[in-house]
């Protein structure tokens, strides 16, 4: 079959855009599931909750499964399982069924990881940061495309949008299978299954770049989600008064403001990412590694650099956040937070720009775990920021008690002049004779 | 800025998509900027605004 690269980036995008649609779907018609079945505020909020469940297990097993069946194949699965459960639910009319079909369905989120792998088996190094930046930044925006369009297209007729969004993707499924290759080269894709074992895994698991890209991923992409749950609700208390005096009354147009301030963060996030993937190039391309105590010999040391800019950036905007918060300002918050969903994008653009170059044994494997465990931040960080006296420190203490260390980590862990991925626990156990 | 010995040794050859890949994501930047221009006037004159993924 003849095919070229940017087809498999277009299959893949498409793929994992089509995914993140269904992924965030129940959550786009909550309200309208919530007047069908008389559901509780508490009923409602697990239900919300329920489409983060598959991520951190889901992904490590669906990056795996990349490396040993091959993504196109792996993709076909996840689509076609999502889309027949969700052809399901839209003829469902008990709760409880219902609800499992869309836990089920949630797991199309895990779709991200095996799109990484895909993109890794046909791109250049030098162009890797800008082709998984374009992958991840326009699939992601999936997740707000939903949001805005499938309630204006569908009304409150969820069980309509759950049918064609199945059927859709049992469409884009067979695609994928047809047009998809999983590799650039057979030896490629060859190579890539033979090092999916168990004692591979388990040798990711335990590098110490690949602990320090899951918790630089954690600061972006966790925050990204984390941030998304929380926000509305901190508007909504930290600045309920300058809302209602922009003109904002009651709790639905309450609601409306916190959740424009919110979405900003979420939406910039997203359509950054792709720049941060370019900016990943271009440290490449120029050589540059301006911060201290880290490698500068490496190949791809720039790529590093670039991304530990990144979690500095992040770190600082956390500690804006709380600043501009207890200044009481609403506006000054806004804009900080514009400015921190671009400082997430070049975390979660940088940290894919560099997984396939330090594992390209093994991407799937490595993608699984940075991208799966570290979404379990999202569900740690609402904690903290809820938890003290003042609800605008919680940015400060997250930053201060977990980014601080994470980036001090990420320096010490990509300080390495050679081969960083041989240095970890249980190296003498695990290490493969020609892993480098 | 310092420079890496093997970046900088590195000729730079990129293949024709990449200028349409970096067209796409310039295209995509400008509409991040417009999107959360237009949603933050519309919010911060009371005329509500772009509800996003909430």
């Amino acid at each position: 079959m003849k095919t070229h690269k940017v087809e498999q980036l277009v299959i893949a995008t498409t793929g994992f855009f089509w995914c993140f649609l269904m992924w965030f779907a129940t959550a786009a018609f909550s309200p309208s599931i919530a007047a069908n079945y008389h559901l509780s505020i508490k009923a409602m909020g697990l239900l919300a909750s329920s489409a983060i469940w598959m991520a951190p297990v889901g992904r490590v097993a669906a990056g795996w499964a990349s490396d040993r069946f091959g993504a196109p194949r792996t993709f076909a699965f996840v689509l076609g399982t999502c889309g027949l459960v969700s052809i399901a639910s839209a003829y469902t009319v008990d709760y409880r069924l219902l609800f499992i079909e869309r836990v089920i369905v949630a797991a199309a989120g895990v779709s991200f990881v095996i799109g990484i792998q895909h993109v890794a088996q046909w791109f250049k190094t030098n162009e890797i940061g800008t082709a998984e930046g374009l992958y991840a930044g326009t699939g992601n925006v999936g997740a707000g495309a939903g949001a805005l369009l499938l309630p204006r297209i569908f009304g409150t007729d969820y069980r309509s949008a759950f049918l064609w969004l199945g059927v859709v993707a049992l469409g884009i499924a067979v695609w994928y299978l047809v047009r998809g290759k999983a590799a650039h080269t057979a030896e490629q894709r060859d190579l890539v299954r033979a090092r999916s074992d168990l004692r591979g895994t388990l040798f990711v698991w335990t590098r110490y770049i690949a602990l320090a890209l899951m918790l630089a991923y954690a600061m972006s992409f966790g925050l990204e989600i984390a941030l998304n749950a929380w926000l509305p609700g901190y508007f909504t208390r930290g600045f309920h008064g300058a809302i209602v005096a922009l003109g904002f009354t009651g709790v639905a147009g309450i609601q409306i403001a916190a959740g424009t301030f919110a979405a900003v963060e979420s939406f910039t996030a997203s359509l950054f990412r792709p720049f941060s993937g370019y900016m990943s190039d271009l440290f490449q391309r120029k050589g540059w590694t301006p911060l201290p105590f880290m490698a500068r010999t490496l190949p791809y040391a720039p790529r590093l650099h670039w991304l530990g800019i990144a979690v500095i950036l992040i770190t600082m905007g956390m500690t804006g956040l709380t600043i501009a918060g207890v200044m009481g300002s609403l506006h000054l918050s806004v804009m900080v937070l514009v400015v921190l969903g671009v400082f997430i994008s070049c975390g979660t653009g940088g940290t894919f720009a560099l997984v396939p170059l330090l594992f390209p044994d093994r991407p799937g494997t490595a993608s699984g775990f940075i991208g799966g465990v570290s979404t379990a931040a999202g569900i740690v960080y609402p904690l903290i920021f809820a938890s003290g006296a003042d609800i605008h420190m919680g940015y400060l203490a997250v930053a201060l008690s977990m980014f601080l260390p994470f980036v001090l980590f990420y320096f010490w862990a990509a300080r390495y002049e050679r081969h960083p991925e041989e240095h970890g626990l249980l190296t003498q156990v695990l290490v493969i004779e020609d892993a480098a | 800025m310092m420079k890496t010995m093997e970046a900088s040794a590195a000729p730079a050859a990129h293949d024709p998509w990449y200028k349409y890949g970096v067209a796409v994501l310039i295209l995509e930047m400008a509409i991040a900027v417009a999107v959360s221009a237009w949603s933050l006037y519309m919010t911060f004159h009371g005329l509500g605004g772009l509800s996003g993924k909430h």
